[in-house]
């Protein structure tokens, strides 16, 4: 393989005309031309009626119901807790955390999980947010259906809910636009954008699997 | 990339996330044929094509309030089709494509029996040249040169500089002339 000539490059880039190149450059152009149409042909397969059975079937649905009736539910099942802690993170946020792990209420338990589900509680860091929320691949990546709350106002905003055992990815949505991963997961996967983001991963246990 | 009288990319996305999430029909139908083009050519195969398209139009269904910028839907949707592509490849282990169990094009009635063998056999050449070339320097000619893009296109589907892939289309070009002049000699 050897370097072909620079406008004959200047031409198949458009910043010649290939009028102007001598014949054989001319022969080349045609040739790599006609190589380029030979391979635009469509092909004849469709992978639409694929693509919106699979996009018609609904997100695994997150419920919520009110706080009492939740206290009752905690107080009544056991539980499968799934904490992520940064150690950066750690020490300043200790007390904190221990204290939010020692209360008997934990927000946006939407029901009590089945044997082949478990309970994800989130927990982020976020000072100054108005609202933080939840999406990712449990709840289709739509907003709205699992907010999580910070009601002493110290930055840490917390939630939980019931999802079927298993991976799952997700980012928290602060102030209702801006998406960060939770830098507590500890796990993450590529976002498959290529722009180098990565989604969190949690990785949910069936409760029955409990001891 | 639209048609006179048919909703904007922007509009349609926005149909989508407001909760219609039938009218992502018109965004498939809008890039399904390119993108299925571009994934064939990467890959070689039809029906792994068919697959990575099939899950990149999902994923992008699911990450839609993802896309920053709705006017450049058509980067984005090639941009995790290329992923997919790539993640196909390296799951190969190899950038080498096979075309050896991707059929003929179907021969169109009333056309010229020969006339279309010889122009399968010129696909068949061509594709050949195409898949002995690296996968980046392969997706850099088929963005180029099959989905005419340009450069600035290219770089926001593979996220590579835009001197970097001028140099891998010259490189295509140069290895893809080569290969068919070893052909007609």
């Amino acid at each position: 393989m050897s370097p072909i000539d620079l406008r004959l490059q200047e031409a198949l880039d458009g910043e010649r005309g290939p009028g102007e190149l001598p014949a054989d450059l001319g022969e080349a152009y045609a040739r790599l031309i006609s190589a380029a149409q030979l391979l635009a042909a469509t092909p004849p397969a469709s992978v639409a009626a694929r693509v919106m059975a699979a996009i018609r079937q609904p997100p695994v649905p997150v419920q919520t119901e009110g706080p009492m009736r939740r206290l009752v539910r905690w107080l009544a099942r056991p539980r499968a807790v799934t904490v992520r802690l940064r150690p950066a993170w750690t020490l300043a946020l200790a007390v904190g955390l221990a204290a939010i792990l020692s209360l008997p209420f934990v927000p946006g338990f939407g029901r009590t999980p089945g044997a082949a589900e478990g309970v994800a509680n989130f927990v982020g860091h976020f000072p100054g947010a108005r609202s933080v929320e939840v999406v990712g691949s449990f709840n289709n990546w739509s907003r709205g259906t699992l907010h999580l709350s910070d009601h002493d106002h110290d930055g840490v905003w917390r939630g939980g809910t019931v999802l079927p055992a298993g991976q799952h990815e997700y980012m928290f949505v602060v102030d209702g636009e801006r998406w960060v991963p939770d830098p507590l997961a500890g796990r993450y996967v590529d976002d498959g954008f290529g722009a180098g983001q990565q989604n969190s991963l949690l990785i949910v246990r069936p409760v029955a699997a409990l001891p | 990339m639209v048609n006179d009288g048919a909703p904007a990319d922007a509009d349609v996305v926005a149909q989508v996330l407001g909760g219609d999430g039938e009218a992502f029909g018109i965004l498939i139908r809008r890039y399904e044929p390119g993108l299925l083009r571009f994934a064939t050519r990467m890959l070689g195969n039809p029906d792994a094509a068919a697959d990575a398209v099939a899950e990149s139009l999902v994923r992008a269904y699911r990450h839609l309030a993802q896309c920053r910028d709705a006017s450049r839907l058509r980067s984005w949707l090639y941009r995790i089709t290329g992923n997919r592509c790539r993640s196909h490849l390296a799951r190969r282990q190899t950038n080498d494509i096979s075309l050896s169990d991707a059929p003929p094009p179907a021969l169109a009635d009333g056309s010229d029996l020969w006339a279309v063998l010889e122009r399968n056999e010129q696909v068949a050449l061509v594709e050949r040249a195409l898949a002995a070339l690296p996968a980046e320097k392969r997706e850099a000619f088929v963005l180029k040169h099959v989905e005419g893009m340009s450069y600035e296109e290219m770089a926001a589907v593979t996220g590579a500089r835009i001197p970097t892939l001028k140099m891998r289309v010259h490189r295509a070009r140069e290895a893809l002339l080569a290969a068919l002049e070893e052909v007609v000699r």
